[in-house]
């Protein structure tokens, strides 16, 4: 946020191409000065505060796919990049199949910018805060991509490599997200720490997901995923597989959740120190964790 | 830089307008359609006071591109009241004594509005969570979310 | 024959009439200063910052951004050699040789777009030298300190605040008060603490906008969103080197201001531009991140305190030293510093008291005044330390607080005695109605519960002869037209200026209209909305105003019915005598007047009322022992409680319940004053549990509202009780006095006392983040 941030936006020319072709050519042809947006709630802010300079901005809404939202239940769900957050929150199928996921995008800001802000957008911009990037990740999310050589997936798991940092390349536009149904029994919860109760960036933020696996020597596999305590989404292996492997009692989530406030790694920063961050990961894992356990119980 | 000519319907009237690339919704309402009721307080998409509705749902305008919003339908706070007879949000605000310096109010008013109309007998807590993005500095909020209930009975 | 229902109508006094502008507000008809059109000749105006703390200009070119097509004008401290202040004359209005806070004003840019005025400011060339900054007051008051203002001995300054040339101490405000040495050791417990209270800010929804234009003839005409017309009138135009009557300010309504937009602070900046490109306004719109980085701040505190009580709980001494974080420019900031000096015993009665309360110069932002003009800093700390007190004397925290507290008679610190004060009431509601020695239990196994309580005082802080004035014009058809210099910035100034009109001239509330917005040229001078001051100041002006109409109405009628003017009233718009029982509607005779018998001609004509006020009493302080016969005009007392919840999992606070009763001696529109203790109350504790304006090496860390952390609804508590005490003020309108600051000031200390009574830890101060509170837990041994 700098002093002489832009009063409103900088000059730019807005595009709105007709097909994916067009758009994924004129990004390439045009790279580094071209960018895709989608809500523009990430892209704005930076682009007044001299962070981000496209000469053009490709509006990217409209174009096929970008706005499905359907689920099956063999292949999963598809949430197209433009398919805002509030919707995904409405919808029943995400409700039913993959509630942790609304949960998280409850969690985000307000509802008005909810109306612009959207998944794929929120994992694009690749913000260890990002609230939604933990439940895309624990759901084994891939994104479908069009890039100037086509359609293809990439799993979330490499995808995000340092904060605002993705292996989207230029010419790649995110056409959707595919979420495979979960495994049965899936049991999540997103919690979410802030300054205010609501509506503030994370301070951190815990995404627990497990079901009932018998491969697994405890029967449970963990999903244990942490926001802004790593430049990336952090995904606590340690505890994921302590958790598979020793039985699951108010203990061992304790032990695991330690095992992640370890591992992580966050900076001390204007929202939180480390000290502190470290604490919070042990003790809203342990919720969380243990939140999930009760319902996988029942 | 790049106009852009849009159509879009604003508070009811149909509109043409010119617009640069850079030139916000807010911006545009304010500046092209000189409908100054809808506030900028941030620029950030953070404050709340440049709420609008666009498709019926309430939107940090400062957030949105004109050359968006073709074909839209934009409502304002100038555009709740109809023939002089205030939305009933509009009066709840001002008996429940939730009006202080009132730059804060528009986007109140239209994220209420919104609220009202998706969920018309919110409870308190639903209330407090959809207005969570309209920030004010005067109120303490009590008041504001008195409104609302009061709004929701008539 | 009168209608005997006319004379049963209430007075609109002390009813809780809807807001006068409320239908503006909603309907977003209200004209606020970036509303305002001007059509194709409005030029946008930016401004080049310093980038550093502390540095000397050693270049600074402006050729290439001049050269951009579409700039009109760019200026820089070179044109502009006045000085500006409202109490101590230290700022320039651009930076001439140095610059002393990131952000200050180096250059200034108007161009036919912002877009274009934005570019401009990236052509502009500036070197600095950068010095060592000053970033802590009381390393800033020592001798090892760089010396930040070189002139400090030759700057203007008003005659009751007192610089110390060759240092960086702006004022210097003492109390020596009996014998505080010799007293401790007879006191059965003593406290001694220091506290930092750290900057925050005002953070009105409304960022500051300004615009400006200067005729041909070189007359100025000003629209800013203003707390102070009539004060940014004076001051600019001096800096300016013209007449006050040459320069017009408009305010139009305020979005919020908490003293953010009092005196001067950007407004200089668009005139300054303005007078290089006569003929055309020229806007200057604050980003939020300018109002984060360069707008007013609140002054950062490091306090010390020491206080002792006898065994019976009477309070016996305290020994203050307060350094004032005052930022780059202390112009205003000055009398904070007196202010508290004053006011730095709290609310009680000590017989002995030391205090010395320093200004000190800094390379942070400009300090200013906001709600509560240093009452919140210092209360911060002293209400906590009056809880140790209690503690460590084994008592209750309000019988404590009864016994001292100040009672109608008690001597002040200042030596002058207390006017009639209802602070014991405030007391006892505030200590019921918060269940005070009731613990209830903590809702959930992780959570902890806690009351707290802390008291307040506070006068208005103001020149000894800060005036007041307005004028009542009667309108055809029998409603009234008032014209007032104060603001409402929304805490319902002209609501209640319409309900006293209105009283005093005996017509219905809604007959009265404001002449809005306030303009310089033809509202009548008011000194500053600040101060919690319009209602008692600006309110006694409108009742002479009113009751000068009045005689006018009555002595017209009176001759005309040859009757006594004692005989006769004006109810509900209407002229009645009691002797004869006749009555006339004032609209048959308002302009017109009344017709002599047999064709002989008029009397009477149009009625313009006037009326001012001023304060005639207010004496000095003795500079060395800060005694006198009355410093101030009088004090707004009263108290507030929190029941809260600690998190232990997170270390989150939770306030359950706010409770406040406030001693306003007379409530104009008791819904207004319940709005405003709401509001106040949120908004400290907002202070108390969020914000911090954090500074690093001299910069602001989170310049935006996305680290500086507001309360949202979601933070409101769900139960807020309001209580109106009324202990009548002697001079004031129907015996009222403030209450807009007032509200915020306990609020802090209410929340750290309670906090220590559900976890027993205290911090250095605010805010309680969950962090500070979660960490601090941890190392207690609280949680692990």
């Amino acid at each position: 946020m700098a002093i002489n941030a832009h009063p409103t936006l900088p000059e730019f020319d807005y595009l709105r191409p007709e097909t994916l072709i067009e758009a994924s050519d004129f990004l390439v042809r045009h790279a580094p000065d071209a960018r895709p947006f989608l809500g523009g709630t990430d892209v704005f802010v930076r682009m007044r505060d001299g962070l981000l300079t496209p000469k053009f901005l490709v509006d990217v809404k409209r174009l096929p796919g970008m706005n499905d939202l359907h689920f099956d239940p063999l292949s999963g769900l598809i949430i197209g990049a433009a398919v805002n957050m509030n919707r995904v929150i409405a919808s029943q199928e995400v409700q039913e199949h993959y509630p942790m996921l609304a949960e998280a995008c409850r969690s985000v800001a307000s509802y008005p910018l909810r109306n612009r802000a959207t998944i794929v957008g929120n994992i694009c911009n690749a913000s260890p805060a990002g609230d939604t990037l933990g439940a895309s990740l624990a759901f084994e999310g891939v994104l479908h991509i069009h890039g100037s050589d086509g359609m293809r997936r990439e799993s979330l798991v490499n995808f995000f490599l340092g904060p605002g940092k993705t292996r989207l390349k230029a010419g790649d536009i995110a056409v959707a997200l595919h979420l495979p149904p979960p495994p049965a029994g899936s049991k999540g919860t997103y919690l979410k720490l802030g300054r205010n109760k609501l509506s503030d960036l994370s301070i951190v933020g815990v995404t627990a997901l497990a079901h009932p696996d018998s491969a697994a020597p405890s029967g449970y596999r963990f999903r244990l995923v942490l926001a802004s305590v790593a430049p990336v989404p952090f995904v606590a292996n340690e505890a994921e597989d302590y958790l598979a492997n020793t039985p699951i009692t108010s203990d061992s989530i304790r032990a695991a959740a330690r095992l992640a406030a370890e591992a992580c790694a966050p900076i001390d920063d204007v929202r939180g120190s480390v000290r502190y961050r470290k604490q919070m990961v042990k003790n809203l894992s342990t919720r969380a964790l243990s939140e999930v356990w009760e319902k996988l119980k029942k | 830089m790049a106009f852009h000519k849009i159509y879009l319907t604003v508070n009811g009237k149909d509109e043409q307008v010119v617009v640069p690339s850079n030139m916000t919704l807010m911006c545009m309402v304010r500046e092209s359609l000189a409908l100054t009721g809808t506030k900028n307080g941030c620029s950030a998409g953070e404050c709340g006071a440049c709420t609008v509705l666009i498709n019926g749902e309430p939107v940090n305008s400062c957030m949105v591109l004109a050359a968006e919003c073709d074909g839209a339908e934009i409502v304002t706070v100038e555009g709740l009241a109809s023939d002089q007879q205030l939305d009933p949000i509009q009066e709840a605000m001002i008996e429940a004594g939730a009006v202080q310096c009132g730059f804060c109010t528009p986007g109140v008013l239209i994220s209420s509005r919104a609220l009202l109309d998706r969920n018309p007998n919110p409870s308190e807590d639903e209330i407090r969570e959809a207005l969570v993005g309209n920030l004010c500095r005067c109120t303490g909020y009590v008041r504001i979310m008195d409104s609302v209930k009061a709004a929701a009975r008539r | 024959m009168v209608n005997p229902d006319r004379l049963r109508a209430p007075s609109p006094v002390g009813e809780n009439k809807p807001r006068i502008d409320g239908r503006e507000k909603v309907t977003g008809a209200a004209i606020f200063a970036d509303d305002l059109q001007f059509g194709n000749a409005l030029l946008y105006a930016r401004i080049k910052r310093s980038p550093h703390p502390h540095a000397l200009i050693k270049r600074l070119d402006i050729s290439k951004a001049r050269a951009l097509p579409g700039v009109k004008a760019v200026v820089t401290g070179e044109d502009f050699l006045g000085y500006i202040g409202l109490y101590l004359q230290d700022r320039y209005i651009f930076c001439r040789d140095r610059v002393r806070y990131v952000g200050d004003p180096v250059a200034g840019v108007a161009a036919t777009s912002e877009e274009i005025a934005h570019q401009a400011l990236d052509l502009i060339e500036v070197e600095y030298e950068v010095l060592e900054p000053v970033l802590e007051p009381e390393y800033g008051a020592s001798a090892q300190a760089p010396l930040l203002h070189p002139d400090l001995g030759k700057y203007g300054v008003a005659n009751f605040i007192f610089p110390e040339a060759g240092t960086n101490l702006s004022n210097h405000f003492k109390i020596r008060k009996g014998d505080v040495d010799g007293t401790w050791e007879k006191c059965a417990a003593v406290i001694e603490r220091r506290y930092w209270i750290p900057h925050i800010q005002h953070v009105p929804i409304e960022p500051h906008v300004a615009i400006a234009k200067m005729d041909e003839a070189g007359e100025i005409t000003l629209w800013a969103s203003s707390q102070s017309p009539f004060a940014q009138r004076s001051l600019i135009a001096q800096a300016m080197g013209i007449s006050p009557s040459k320069m017009r300010v408009i305010a139009p309504f305020v979005g919020g201001g908490f003293g953010g937009k009092a005196g001067v602070s950007m407004e200089a900046l668009a005139v300054a531009i303005a007078s290089k490109v006569k003929g055309r306004p020229v806007k200057l719109l604050l980003t939020r991140e300018e109002e984060f980085y360069t707008a007013f701040v609140r002054q950062g505190l490091v306090a010390y305190f020491k206080m002792g009580c006898d065994e019976k709980g009477r309070l016996l001494a305290m020994e203050n030293k307060f350094y004032w974080d005052g930022g780059a420019y202390t112009e205003y900031g000055v009398n904070i510093t007196r202010a508290a000096g004053y006011s730095s015993s709290g609310p009680y009665e000590v017989p002995n008291i030391k205090t010395d309360s320093y200004c000190v110069y800094t390379n942070h932002p400009v300090g200013g005044p906001m709600r509560g003009f240093g009452m919140p800093e210092m209360h911060a700390g002293l209400e906590q330390c009056i809880d140790e007190l209690v503690q460590q004397i084994g008592m209750d925290g309000v019988e404590f607080r009864k016994i001292n507290c100040l009672k109608t008679g008690s001597t002040l610190v200042t030596g002058s005695k207390m006017h009639p004060t209802g602070l014991l009431e405030c007391i006892e509601k505030t200590a019921k109605a918060i269940g005070w020695g009731k613990k209830a239990p903590a809702s959930a196994p992780n959570k902890r519960r806690g009351k707290g309580l802390a008291l307040m005082w506070k006068a208005p802080a103001m020149p000894p002869n800060a005036g007041s004035s307005a004028w009542v014009e009667l309108v055809e058809d029998g409603t009234l037209n008032l014209g007032v210099g104060g603001q409402d910035i929304g805490q319902g100034a002209f609501t209640v200026a319409a309900q006293m009109a209105a009283a005093a001239l005996g017509v219905p509330y809604e007959s009265v209209r404001i002449a809005t917005p306030v303009d310089t040229r033809y509202s009548p001078y008011e000194w500053q909305t600040v101060a919690s001051r319009l209602t008692w100041s600006m309110g006694n002006a409108i009742v002479n105003a009113a009751q000068d109409a009045r005689r006018q109405i009555l002595s017209t009628v009176a001759e005309a019915w040859e009757e006594s003017p004692e005989d006769l009233d004006i109810v509900n718009g209407v002229v009645i005598s009691f002797k004869s029982e006749k009555e006339i509607p004032l609209k048959n005779l308002v302009i017109y007047g009344l017709p002599k018998p047999d064709g002989q001609g008029w009397r009477g004509g149009p009625v313009v009322g006037r009326g001012n006020f001023m304060p005639t009493y207010v004496t000095g302080l003795d500079t060395e022992t800060g005694q006198g016969e009355r410093a101030v005009v009088h004090y707004t007392t009263g108290a507030q409680a929190v029941e809260l919840e600690v998190d232990l999992e997170t270390g989150r606070i939770e306030i359950l319940k706010g409770v406040s009763a406030f001693d306003v001696g007379k409530a104009i529109n008791p819904d207004l004053v319940k709005a405003q203790m709401e509001g106040g109350f949120v908004q400290g504790m907002s202070s108390a549990l969020f914000e911090n304006l954090q500074l690093q090496d001299g910069v602001v860390q989170n310049p935006s509202f996305v680290d500086y952390r507001i309360a949202t609804t979601t933070d409101a508590p769900k139960d807020l009780q309001s209580f109106i005490v009324e202990v009548a003020q002697d001079d004031g309108p129907w015996g009222a006095r403030g209450i807009g600051e007032h509200c915020m000031v306990p609020t802090i200390p209410a929340i750290a006392n309670a906090i220590y009574d559900a976890i027993g830890i205290r911090f250095e101060g605010p805010p309680f983040t969950a962090e500070k509170v979660y960490l601090a837990m941890l190392d207690a041994g609280i949680v692990e």
